[in-house]
């Protein structure tokens, strides 16, 4: 009789072990339950001296029995209710009981008719497990070793088992309580109770799921590494980082690998990014990935997320002591912290006090050395940190990414996860389509959590999973989060066969698309990015277009939009922000085409934005520069500050005015018309705050370029104004050296000037005079500019004679005034001092120094 | 030093060139004692700014050229902190409004009345008001306009108000008519021929050819300011002005009459799209957009058909209100030169081509 069971036992196994060892495990689970209760029965039957052989092939037997029982085993009341629950119960056990059911007749054969009805027995019988009395269960495997299996006890079906333990001693007493011909109809009445039952949800199943009361999410969550599914890469990415804590963390004993990798590890051995950032779209397991791999490294989870309070006080009241402590109370594991939903944190980038900028300084702390023992109040860092947000981008985490290693999850594919829903579904006794799983998927966009809480919603309905079913269970879910992208292009291109059949839509729902426009765009919540580029996309389009009819239509309704939006938000009307979407969705009828190229990002206006930042800057700086200007001269520049003056007449000219066409020679040959030139260049650069400063060109070219950079404003597509000479290096560098000088001269002048000096000294000397009338203001004096030389030194002996003239309260000294004329007259006959002052050198101490102690 | 514009700006009403009955006036009324508020108004570099400095030398003397300039930091009742630069003599005070934008109304009463309920301490001034001057009056927000319109009443006594605008259509009713309204006019080429020799005259070089004078002066459109820059530009650009001279024109305005033309050249899509980029880096380097859409529009109207002008600036009008309701110019722009090359290319066929798309 075993024999005759074997066979078909090892061909049913056979299957089942191809599948999920999760799977694998209920099933043999189940079936050894009901063996053990049948072959102890079967044992205590037979005869005692039979038993042992009996319990040896029990297990054979076993696999098999729930499918012997299925077809055979409908004798009593008890049966409907087993195979009812042994649909519930497994995920395997409905296949397997229908292929049974198909294999019925030859099996039937083989068995003969005595066979019949001791399985119809022990069918009977085999439901009956008494919940008290659960006794290991032996068996033995082909090459004849012993197993002993213990039973587990599972709340349905103790449940089950109490219902029908009920019929067990009146079952005992009998092999056949019923007539053969009676079991028949029976069994045919069944199939058919069974058939209708399959069309209508079943009344007892969704009793049993409800009484299920944890969610489907959490049931098939991972419980080990191995379980993980995904990118494989991903996980063994953190996992890495986490082992590196290894030596650092539990000391030697795993530092096993620690030569390998040594130089990515500081002086405490941890790695170098004490952070592990991890980041990607919700549901796809980042959670469970930082608890499963942290379990694994045999580490406690001290985790902190969205629902803790997030200022920077937590990341010392609460972090900082689970991290320091090293380990929780009452456990022999070091801690792990992870940190949840960290972009939501506060205060990443403005105030210095956030919860990141905290995190960061926490991991960054390195006791002081060379400092007491007792003074390090900072201690470093000792135990790893797992963040995980959403957006890897979000402002708040600026600060934190640097000091990160960043491991990013992306959406798994596709075929994965179907696979494991199919598991999943078998395993809740689901009927699943494939393509209704694998639309799922794709509605849900890869996330896992959103697809087996729709999974779960279907299954509390209906015990099938059909592609219908699963577009009324979604409908939500497709609106959510359009990213511009999708929604521009759904805006350009029609919508594709395979997209309207994922979302479910006709061809005569298709045709109506304002509203499926209208919501897209609304949830794309970037209206205004979306009107941008719409702007930049559209004039690629549609370009046969004889007479503009579109384009103008496009443009009409790209500025209704701006208006209102404008209005919208100038009014604070925000009740009209119901109606833009309208607007944009006028470019569908006009601009839809199969095939039209594919919408790329809108980046120009962006561009041009940032630019434009840069522009008015430069126009600030030059405003800023003309208000000194007007601040030394006496008002004289203030007519240009105003911004379309500035912007329109003041920018271009003035280019035009600081760029004569010098020819690059020495100062000292230059011709006294160019020297007139050069002066009142220098001197209008000066007044304006503007300068050359040396820097250097990308091919490493030394140039001088004009700060601020006002050119700009005369320069368009790349190219300067064709009617401004471009000046050389040389002159460039000519005129730059003036205006240094100049600087350093008037920023002398303005320490005189306050300190009041002797009009009578100033006047002595001719170059200063010169200067000083210049900036008078009245500016008569071009011509006679023209012949003093301009003679820079000479004016730095000015400058410095002057210092010696006076003393700290600004009088004159009278004794050094018979001494210095001959000296400084001396040395401007000889011209021979060759001497430069650096400014910057000496500027602690301004001394009084004779130009006699530098010949 | 300061550029020529500023060197040879006239200081007194008798040194100014041009607009000599206005002068009369305003030098009659300065010595009437009897000095109302004022409102100058005229195109800009028409020298609005030039005569009310002379006025104020004319009414308190050569005091009110010692200028002093700061700084003054005001608070909005948002906690909102307002840099306001401040140009001014013992006499005067002269403020631009509109350089803190929509919070000009907290400038205007905290100044006006930190001034009006001053008395004159400098007992030798020639009157006892001081004067306050409003920059680019037009750009007051109404908020700014009405809060003046009282102030303007109650502290005639202290205070004389000189608004500076470049229309009178942008300011409420009540204040113009609190104010005598003066119009300094652009001037004619003439006139500025004559300023560019004055100014020429006290140059090394002494003489400005009459040409080359005619010429900047007709390109300055009346703008008296732009000519002298002009000039002074030119003579740095060409230090003897010999040789052959090209009047600069402003980078910007050439490159609004290389958009129009390429407008008129070509109607297409792709032209659109490269018309689009021009009009990006006018935006780009801070040009208006209602000057962009102007200078192209004037520069269109030269050059098409007759029958076409009307229209283009027809629509231009259009679109430039527009533009200023909405706060993406760019949109604007483009649809105006979409309209215009639609206009052009049905102008240009003859034929309606609706029925043909």
């Amino acid at each position: 009789m075993s024999s005759m069971f074997g066979e078909p036992s090892g061909l049913l196994r056979g299957e089942t072990l191809l599948d999920t060892p999760q799977a694998i495990g209920s099933q043999t689970l189940v079936a050894s339950e009901e063996s053990g209760e049948d072959a102890f029965v079967l044992g205590g039957l037979l005869g005692s001296e039979e038993g042992e052989e009996q319990m040896d092939e029990g297990f054979g037997e076993a696999t098999l029995l729930t499918d012997a029982f299925h077809p055979t085993g409908l004798l009593s009341e008890g049966v409907t209710d087993c195979s009812a629950s042994s649909q519930s119960l497994g995920c395997e056990s409905q296949p397997i009981a229908t292929q049974a059911s198909q294999d019925l007749p030859d099996f039937r054969d083989a068995i003969g008719k005595y066979s019949t009805t001791t399985n119809a027995i022990r069918s009977t019988t085999s439901v009956t497990p008494s919940p008290a009395y659960t006794p290991p269960l032996r068996a033995t495997t082909y090459n004849g070793k012993a197993v002993f299996i213990r039973k587990r006890q599972r709340k349905v079906e103790t449940m089950l088992s109490s219902s029908s333990s009920n019929n067990r001693p009146h079952n005992i007493g009998k092999l056949l309580d019923v007539p053969m011909h009676r079991l028949m109809d029976e069994v045919s009445a069944s199939v058919a109770a069974k058939l209708s039952i399959h069309d209508q949800p079943l009344a007892s199943t969704s009793c049993a799921a409800g009484a299920e009361s944890s969610m489907w999410v959490d049931r098939y969550r991972p419980q080990r590494y191995i379980d993980l599914v995904g990118d494989d890469r991903v996980h063994r990415e953190v996992m890495a980082w986490v082992k590196e804590w290894d030596f650092c963390v539990f000391g030697n004993k795993k530092g096993k690998k620690k030569a390998r990798d040594d130089g990515n590890l500081d002086e405490y051995r941890r790695p170098n990014e004490k952070l592990l950032l991890i980041s990607g779209p919700p549901g796809l397991g980042k959670t469970t990935l930082a608890h499963i791999v942290a379990k694994q490294a045999g580490y406690n989870i001290f985790e902190i997320n969205a629902s803790d309070a997030r200022s920077a006080s937590v990341v010392d009241d609460r972090i900082r002591p689970a991290v320091e402590s090293g380990s929780m109370v009452g456990s022999s594991k070091p801690t792990l912290v992870v940190i949840d939903e960290i972009d939501g944190a506060t205060g990443g980038s403005d105030n210095s006090g956030g919860f990141i900028h905290k995190l960061v300084t926490l991991t960054q702390e390195i006791p002081k050395k060379g400092r007491k023992k007792e003074q390090q109040a900072v201690r470093p860092l000792l135990r790893p940190i797992i963040c995980i947000c959403n957006d890897l981008y979000a402002s708040s985490l600026a600060k934190l990414r640097p000091h990160a290693r960043i491991v990013r999850f992306t959406r798994p594919n596709d075929v994965h996860l179907v696979r494991r829903l199919r598991t999943i579904c078998e395993q809740e006794g689901l009927k699943a389509e494939s393509r209704a799983l694998s639309s799922l998927v794709g509605l849900a966009q890869g996330d896992w959590r959103g697809c087996l809480n729709a999974l779960q919603l279907i299954g509390s309905r209906s015990r099938e999973v059909t592609e219908l079913i699963v577009r009324k269970a979604t409908t939500g879910m497709k609106e959510a989060d359009m990213s511009q992208l999708a929604v521009l292009n759904d805006l350009f291109t029609p919508m594709s066969r395979k997209r309207a059949k994922d979302l479910g839509i006709t061809e005569d729902e298709e045709s109506k698309y304002v509203t499926r426009l209208c919501r897209e765009v609304e949830s794309s919540g970037a209206m205004d990015r979306i009107a941008t580029g719409c702007f930049e996309h559209y004039a690629t389009l549609r370009r046969h277009d004889a007479n503009f009819s579109r384009y103008l239509k496009a443009n009409e309704w790209l500025s209704t939009y701006d208006i209102m939006s404008g209005q919208m938000w100038a009014e604070r009307e925000y009740a009209s922000m119901q109606y833009l979407p309208y607007m944009l969705v006028g470019f569908y009828p006009l601009f839809q085409e199969r095939g039209a190229p594919k919408m790329e990002r809108p980046k120009v206006d962006w561009e041009q934005y940032t630019l434009t930042k840069t522009n008015e800057e430069i126009y600030k700086s030059l405003a800023r520069g003309l208000r000194v200007a007007c601040t030394r001269h006496g008002g004289a520049y203030r007519h240009f500050t105003s911004d379309t003056i500035l912007q329109l007449e003041f920018a271009p000219f003035i280019n035009r005015i600081i760029s004569p066409p010098l020819r690059p020679v020495n100062k000292q040959v230059i011709k006294a018309d160019e020297k007139a030139l050069l002066s009142r260049l220098v001197d209008i650069m000066v007044s304006l705050e503007l300068r050359f400063i040396q820097d250097k060109s990308e091919d490493g070219q030394l140039m001088y370029r004009l700060d601020p950079p006002i050119d700009v404003f005369v320069t368009y597509d790349g190219k300067r104004a064709s009617d401004i000479s471009v000046s050389r290096y040389a002159v460039r560098h000519l005129v730059a050296s003036e205006i240094d000088a100049k600087f350093i001269h008037r920023d002398a002048e303005f320490t005189e000037k306050s300190k009041a000096t002797n009009p009578k000294k100033r006047s002595f000397f001719n170059a200063n005079k010169n200067d000083a009338a210049a900036n008078g203001g009245d500016g008569m004096l071009m011509a006679k500019d023209a012949d003093v030389p301009i003679a820079k030194r000479a004016k730095k002996d000015v400058a410095i004679e002057d210092k010696v003239a006076v003393d700290f309260f600004g009088r004159p000294i009278v004794h050094t005034a018979s001494s210095k004329p001959v000296s400084s007259k001396g040395a401007k006959k000889e011209g021979v001092v060759a001497y430069r002052f650096r400014e910057g050198n000496s500027a602690a101490v301004r001394k009084p120094v004779k130009v006699s102690s530098f010949l | 030093m300061s550029l020529w514009v500023d060197m040879y700006r006239p200081r007194t009403l008798d040194d100014l060139h041009y607009h000599e009955g206005l002068s009369t006036r305003l030098r009659s009324l300065a010595a009437s004692g009897d000095f109302p508020h004022m409102l100058f108004y005229g195109p800009s570099g028409a020298g609005k700014k030039t005569r009310i400095a002379c006025t104020l030398r004319e009414l308190f003397g050569k005091g009110a050229d010692k200028l002093k300039i700061d700084q003054r930091v005001f608070m909005t009742p948002s906690k909102r902190k307002l840099d306001v630069n401040i140009v001014q003599s013992n006499y005067h005070i002269e403020i631009t409004p509109s350089e803190v934008g929509q919070y000009d109304r907290v400038v205007i009463q905290e100044l006006l009345k930190e001034i009006a309920q001053t008395q004159q301490v400098d007992v030798s001034a020639k009157h006892r008001f001081k004067v306050v001057i409003i920059q680019e009056a037009d750009s007051l927000t109404r908020d700014a306009q009405a809060a003046l319109r009282r102030t303007m009443e109650k502290y005639m006594s202290n205070m004389r108000i000189i608004l500076c605008a470049n229309s009178t259509s942008k300011l409420i009713a009540p204040i113009k008519s609190r104010c005598l309204l003066v119009r300094v006019a652009a001037p004619s080429s003439e006139e500025i021929v004559k300023v560019l020799k004055h100014v020429a005259a006290k140059q090394p070089f002494r003489v400005i050819d009459d040409e080359v004078a005619q010429e900047i002066a007709e390109d300055s459109n009346g703008n008296l300011r732009k000519a002298i820059l002009v000039f002074e530009a030119l003579r740095m650009q060409s230090p003897d002005l010999s040789g052959p001279l090209t009047i600069a024109k402003p980078d910007w305005e050439t490159y609004c009459h290389k958009v129009a033309d390429m407008i008129i050249q070509e109607q297409t899509p792709q032209r659109v799209m490269d018309v689009r980029s021009k009009l990006y880096e006018l935006l780009s380097h801070c040009i208006p957009a209602t000057v962009i859409i102007k200078t192209i529009a004037d520069r269109l109207v030269d050059k098409v058909d007759e029958n076409l002008k009307a229209d283009i600036m027809h629509w231009a009008a259009i679109y430039e209100t527009r533009m200023r309701v909405g706060n993406k110019k760019i949109f604007h722009l483009e649809a105006w030169v979409v309209k215009v090359m639609s206009l052009y290319k049905h102008f240009f066929y003859g034929i309606d081509m609706s029925g043909f798309d």
